[in-house]
């Protein structure tokens, strides 16, 4: 009991400090970053969607790293569920006799539909909401829903893992084109003063190329979480 | 919403961390507190009000759309913590055939 006042006691100290240091946070807030990416953000970057602009061309170096932590985790899921034992044929945890048939016909009749939403939210990112990453999300679970309607399916997790490094790597030579024609590397390609139509090519293949990579990451840790069922 | 109420789900999040007995537990905790950061993050560009920050015909008043473009990094990154940390709970499992913190700390194979 005294155990619970005191964590108690502490996390209302957490609060009051947090309150305290949050009323002046208003006044602190300037919106000169804002207006900036209102004035210029199309012009510079092709994209309508402002955040695919922030994503994609002025803090490429970040989503980058941030596409190879997807990486480093996948290798560390499939590292950690290494069994000793060589099982070639993993017994799946999702039982064909259990799943409601229900569930099963309605997979049939979703799976298309999430595949083709997926696509869009990939290929739109710069136009509507959603990008490479959200929309790698949907493809990846719509693939995930393939396991529901055939649970026998065998899935080659080296295969997938060597195929996303290869995007990697290609996503890498594409942000780094611009060596060649800006001189600084991570931004578009394309030359400054190019059309916004002309700019919005490289931000369709890099938003492809990304959502590809996201969607064979979670799907290879999908993976590897049935076979741990066992 | 106001910022002191998403600083409430943190709080919900650190409690859980302290008190929950359950592994799994822990690591739910965990996502209920990047929860809390992420609409921490969100507030901070919503101060003025405004749309969403797609440019199109007759927008003019935008929400700040960089704490959106970080919160993408934090989504992603908290998805692979998860992912990682509930692999380890499965091994846990098959090693000690328990997920309860307090019985997986007393056996004697284990260094606290």
């Amino acid at each position: 009991m005294s155990r619970k006042i005191i964590l108690l006691t502490l996390l209302g100290t957490l609060f009051v400090v947090f309150t305290m240091s949050m009323i002046e946070l208003e006044t602190l807030y300037n919106d000169y970053g804002k207006l900036y990416f209102l004035e210029n953000g199309f012009a510079d970057t092709g994209s309508r969607n402002l955040v695919t602009a922030i994503l994609l061309d002025y803090r490429l170096f970040d989503s980058l790293f941030e596409a190879g932590i997807l990486l480093i985790a996948v290798s560390g899921v499939i590292w950690i569920s290494k069994h000793d034992i060589e099982e070639k044929n993993a017994q799946f945890m999702i039982d064909k006799y259990k799943t409601p048939d229900l569930f099963v016909t309605f997979s049939r009749l979703v799976y298309p539909l999430m595949l083709t939403f997926g696509f869009y939210v990939i290929i739109n990112g710069h136009l509507s909401p959603g990008g490479g990453f959200q929309g790698g999300a949907i493809v990846a679970t719509a693939i995930l829903i393939l396991y529901y309607i055939d649970a026998d399916k065998e899935t080659n997790i080296g295969l997938i893992v060597t195929v996303e490094k290869i995007i990697y790597l290609l996503i890498i030579v594409l942000a780094s084109l611009s060596i060649f024609t800006r001189g600084t590397f991570f931004t578009n390609f394309f030359a400054l003063d190019a059309s916004p139509d002309t700019k919005a090519i490289y931000l369709v293949l890099l938003n492809v190329l990304i959502g590809f990579k996201v969607a064979l990451g979670l799907w290879t840790i999908f993976t590897a979480f049935l076979k741990e069922g066992r | 919403m106001n910022p002191i109420l998403t600083f409430l789900v943190v709080l919900i999040g650190f409690y859980g961390l302290s008190t929950s007995d359950n592994i799994i537990k822990s690591v739910f905790s965990v996502t209920i507190i990047e929860s809390g950061v992420i609409l921490l993050f969100l507030n901070l560009g919503n101060f003025q009000g405004g749309s969403i920050p797609i440019l199109s015909e007759g927008v003019t008043e935008i929400v700040d759309p960089l704490p959106q473009a970080l919160m993408i990094t934090t989504i992603v990154i908290g998805s692979t913590v998860t992912a990682l940390s509930l692999m380890l709970c499965i091994k846990v499992f098959h090693h000690y055939g328990t997920v309860e913190w307090k019985e997986v700390l007393s056996r004697e194979d284990v260094k606290s």
